[in-house]
């Protein structure tokens, strides 16, 4: 029997990481859902931005929160580069060019980072990677409530940046209905350009800050993806909100599922729920059918 | 006279919005019979229905003596009835002659005989020159006769013509027009959805009228062109001459 | 006879003469080679031919890789007709995720995402399943002997390979000229024109699937005898479906020749580079997959159809 103390602070655990996956996977479902693009490159992306921000670290002693001064513009930058250069090329092809295409720029970013840093795992150690506040049975992991904290604000920002100003409006307006938008005068591929960057930034900040807690390497952007892939279907392709919903639920199943079974176990019912989702509920748990 | 296609009684419904409420008519041996109806009346709906696109609420769909309500489009295509598509499907990769074929493979087995099949339909249509060709490089009006085609090789009693004279240039439409001819001459029966209405004036023996899913008229060209209810349901209460 | 069958033949007479001249070392790289080429022209058959863009056919490649193993372990049945039996498994499984599938009548993205989901939730399994050895995997230590489907040389293996290619290509130009491969194409194009046409496009998936995770089998079942180790992080990752991918792809999906041109591409240079006399291979290694993944965005923005476009330009009307 596990303790209660031990599952609380499996659900702590969870909350947080959670909260990273979520904005993990809101990069890249709103990246599909205005341009119907699935990027398999997200997870690498995620990858680019640890290793940015562990080089400044190394290099500059430059805290990964400080160091966001620097890896967020970049990566709206490179996420603007990536789409003018390869993405804006193939918003029309077929979707097994997307996955094809993306695939690619997903082996270009490996094995750029396998070359210049090897494949071996690397670690950065913060003043605060290993420090915890005692809150009653719990110990709260700061560097990890901190990551948390960061991507719940990032997704709020997002939320309130996609409601209520123009250019947000413009882009779920293009998102919904891509000939209608433009018969309205959104200039649709400046709203593409802005949510692919947008989505690279998101996925660069999920990077940075969970750096201070985890093994840096060439080969983590695959696990990245793939929850992003669960998280996205189960929160509805698409779906901001739904991602954020789909992020914290993964965290739980991910943290709790470590108590009492193994990590490839849990895996494997992950998986299974998402093959569940797509046969039964496809528009995803949160989301609503569409006639 | 048994009807080859009887529609009985069919309803659809789509969310809030009744496409289709109690169709009821017949398509019989050897007949050309067109269906008209302003926009969104339920046309193409209804053709879906027939050729098993969508399982209907309600009522009941025979064909040949078969009641074939429900059943896959590919099995419909099978016993006999076969459709063309509103907004043409060419195989884009495929050539003119690969498309008609896969509609020939439906009868026959070899492929041997089915290219064989398929050219002689291709000569029936006119696009005998333009076999090689891939369907994504067709013009609009060589892209129905493919429709056409496509449908016509599968070897059908019925043929479901959904629109094949949109598009098209006056002398185009006189074209289709001796070309549907044709086509019935040979033995099969024709339900045509049209809004050129000069073309479905001249081709049918019957005209069925639908509005908002419903029949509001049925009968001869002549005699419904000074229906009240088909005035009023493309033209609107205004024009009325009740 | 024709250019083509000439061309081929030659072809054919170059690569059965190829072990006469060549060492070790380039028999590895070919065999390696060949092996991805099966494979890709085994993905091509659902992918290429019939649009049913799978991201799960490692499954199908690992379970081959499996049967065959646990068959000779287990019972000592020989490889060479275990292979057969992991192929059947490997299609009963294809044909009972394409009815659990096309039922719900999930296509596209979604689609390829279910596949991913399959081949994850077996690699799952495979890490906790004892009786397979878990990740741990399995170690095949075999006696000399070719009727266990084991050889102390190259040379064998590569001719296996060889007739595997072989074999796949007649199969796949077999299937070209067939009904069945005819309406593979039209679902591909099209699926309600598909059906208006009277083609049973349920059907053609399911056998599109099923025939494909069949002959991917045989690939894992060959791994498994030539490497002679496998474990779930070896042939049920995304690797074998990666190198599918890519070769048939590059070379030109929904044709014989495509997947062969890519992976021959791909593959055997990759590995010949890891052959190569430095002293240190490793960032000429890395290097080469770097420029392979910028070749691979290039042609397929500008070569959407791969490689086999560059002989012909579509006519237009």
């Amino acid at each position: 029997m596990v303790g209660l103390d031990v599952v609380l602070q499996a659900l702590l655990s969870g909350l947080f990481m959670g909260s990273v996956y979520a904005l993990i996977a809101i990069g890249f479902t709103l990246v599909f859902g205005v341009t119907d693009i699935v990027n398999f490159a997200h997870g690498h992306l995620v990858m680019a931005a640890m290793f940015v921000t562990y080089v400044l670290f190394k290099l500059a002693g430059l805290d990964p929160y400080l160091s966001l001064v620097v890896v967020l513009p970049l990566f709206f930058g490179i996420g603007a580069l990536l789409y003018v250069l390869v993405i804006q090329r193939i918003v029309d092809a077929p979707h097994s060019a997307h996955m094809m295409v993306t695939l690619g720029v997903l082996l270009l970013l490996e094995n750029l980072a396998n070359l210049l840093f090897g494949g071996d795992l690397r670690g950065v150690t913060t003043r605060y990677t290993t420090s915890s506040l005692v809150v009653g049975p719990v110990a709260v992991p700061l560097a990890r409530a901190g990551a948390a904290v960061v991507s719940l604000l990032a997704v709020g920002a997002l939320a309130v940046f996609l409601r209520r100003t123009a250019l947000g409006k413009a882009i779920r307006a293009a998102a919904n209905n891509r000939e209608g938008a433009a018969l309205v005068g959104v200039d649709v591929p400046r709203v593409y350009l802005i949510s692919f960057s947008l989505g690279t930034m998101a996925a660069a900040l999920a990077g940075a800050v969970i750096v201070p807690f985890s093994l840096v390497s060439p080969f983590v952007g695959h696990e990245f993806i793939l929850k992003a892939f669960v998280i996205a279907v189960l929160g509805g392709l698409g779906s901001v909100g739904g991602a954020l919903a789909g992020g914290l639920l993964i965290g739980f199943v991910e943290a709790l599922s470590s108590l009492y079974i193994s990590a490839s176990l849990g895996n494997a019912i992950v998986f299974a729920i998402l093959i569940a989702v797509l046969l039964y509920r496809p528009w995803g748990i949160f989301g609503q059918a569409k006639v | 006279m048994s009807a080859l296609l009887s529609v009985h009684g069919v309803s659809k419904r789509f969310g809030g919005l009744q496409a289709l409420s109690n169709v009821t008519f017949g398509v019989g041996h050897r007949e050309i019979v067109g269906v008209i109806g302003p926009n969104g009346a339920g046309k193409t709906t209804l053709f879906n229905v027939i050729t098993g696109v969508y399982a209907p609420d309600g009522g009941r769909v025979t064909l040949g003596g078969m009641d074939v309500t429900g059943w896959a489009p590919h099995r419909i295509c099978r016993l006999g009835a076969a459709r063309t598509f509103q907004i043409g499907k060419p195989f884009a990769a495929l050539t003119v002659l690969q498309t008609v074929r896969i509609g020939s493979l439906n009868r026959i087995a070899d492929m041997a005989g089915a290219t064989t099949h398929a050219l002689g339909v291709l000569e029936q249509v006119g696009l005998a020159a333009k076999r090689d060709v891939e369907g994504r490089h067709l013009t609009v009006i060589e892209r129905k006769c493919l429709e056409l085609a496509r449908a016509l090789a599968t070897g059908p009693s019925l043929l479901l013509l959904d629109e094949v004279a949109a598009g098209l240039r006056p002398p185009e439409i006189q074209e289709m027009i001796a070309l549907v001819r044709r086509i019935a001459a040979g033995g099969v029966s024709v339900l045509i959805i049209e809004h050129v209405l000069e073309a479905v004036m001249r081709l049918s023996a019957r005209i069925v009228v639908l509005n908002y899913g419903e029949v509001i008229a049925e009968g001869s060209p002549e005699s419904l062109v000074n229906d009240p209810r088909v005035i009023e349901a493309y033209l609107g209460e205004a024009y009325s001459l009740a | 006879m024709s250019a083509r069958l000439a061309l081929g033949l030659a072809a054919l007479a170059a690569a059965a003469a190829a072990p006469l001249v060549a060492g070790q070392h380039l028999l590895t790289a070919f065999i390696v080679a060949l092996h991805a080429a099966y494979m890709a022209l085994a993905w091509n058959v659902a992918a290429g031919y019939a649009g049913q863009f799978s991201l799960g056919h490692s499954l199908f490649y690992g379970i081959g890789a499996y049967a065959s193993t646990m068959l000779y372990l287990k019972l000592g049945l020989t490889p060479w007709a275990g292979m057969f039996a992991g192929a059947g498994l490997a299609g009963l499984v294809g044909v009972a995720l394409a009815l659990g599938v096309y039922r719900y009548n999930v296509r596209g993205i979604f689609f390829a995402l279910v596949t991913l989901g399959a081949a994850e939730v077996a690699k799952g399994l495979a890490d906790n399943w004892d009786w397979i050895k878990g990740p741990v995997g399995i170690l095949l230590t075999m006696k000399s002997a070719p009727g266990e489907f084991f050889f102390l040389r190259r040379e064998p293996y590569y001719y296996v390979a060889l007739a595997m290619v072989v074999a796949l290509i007649l199969i796949s130009l077999r299937l070209e000229r067939s009904r069945l491969g005819q309406h593979f194409l039209a679902v591909r194009e099209d699926e309600a024109a598909a059906e208006a046409s009277g083609v049973d496009t349920q059907r053609a998936k399911t056998v599109a699937i099923g025939l494909s995770a069949a002959l991917t089998a045989f690939a894992g079942s060959f791994y498994a005898q030539f490497y002679l180790y496998i474990s779930p992080d070896t042939v049920l990752v995304f690797e074998p479906q990666l190198t599918m991918m890519l070769g048939t792809m590059v070379g030109g999906a929904g044709t014989a020749l495509g997947p062969v041109l890519g992976s021959v591409l791909f593959s055997g240079l990759g590995e010949a580079l890891r052959n190569l006399p430095f002293e240190n291979t490793r960032p000429v290694v890395i290097g080469s997959k770097l420029v392979y993944a910028i070749l691979l965005i290039v042609i397929l923005i500008y070569l959407p159809g791969g490689l086999v476009t560059l002989g012909r330009r579509s006519r237009p009307a």
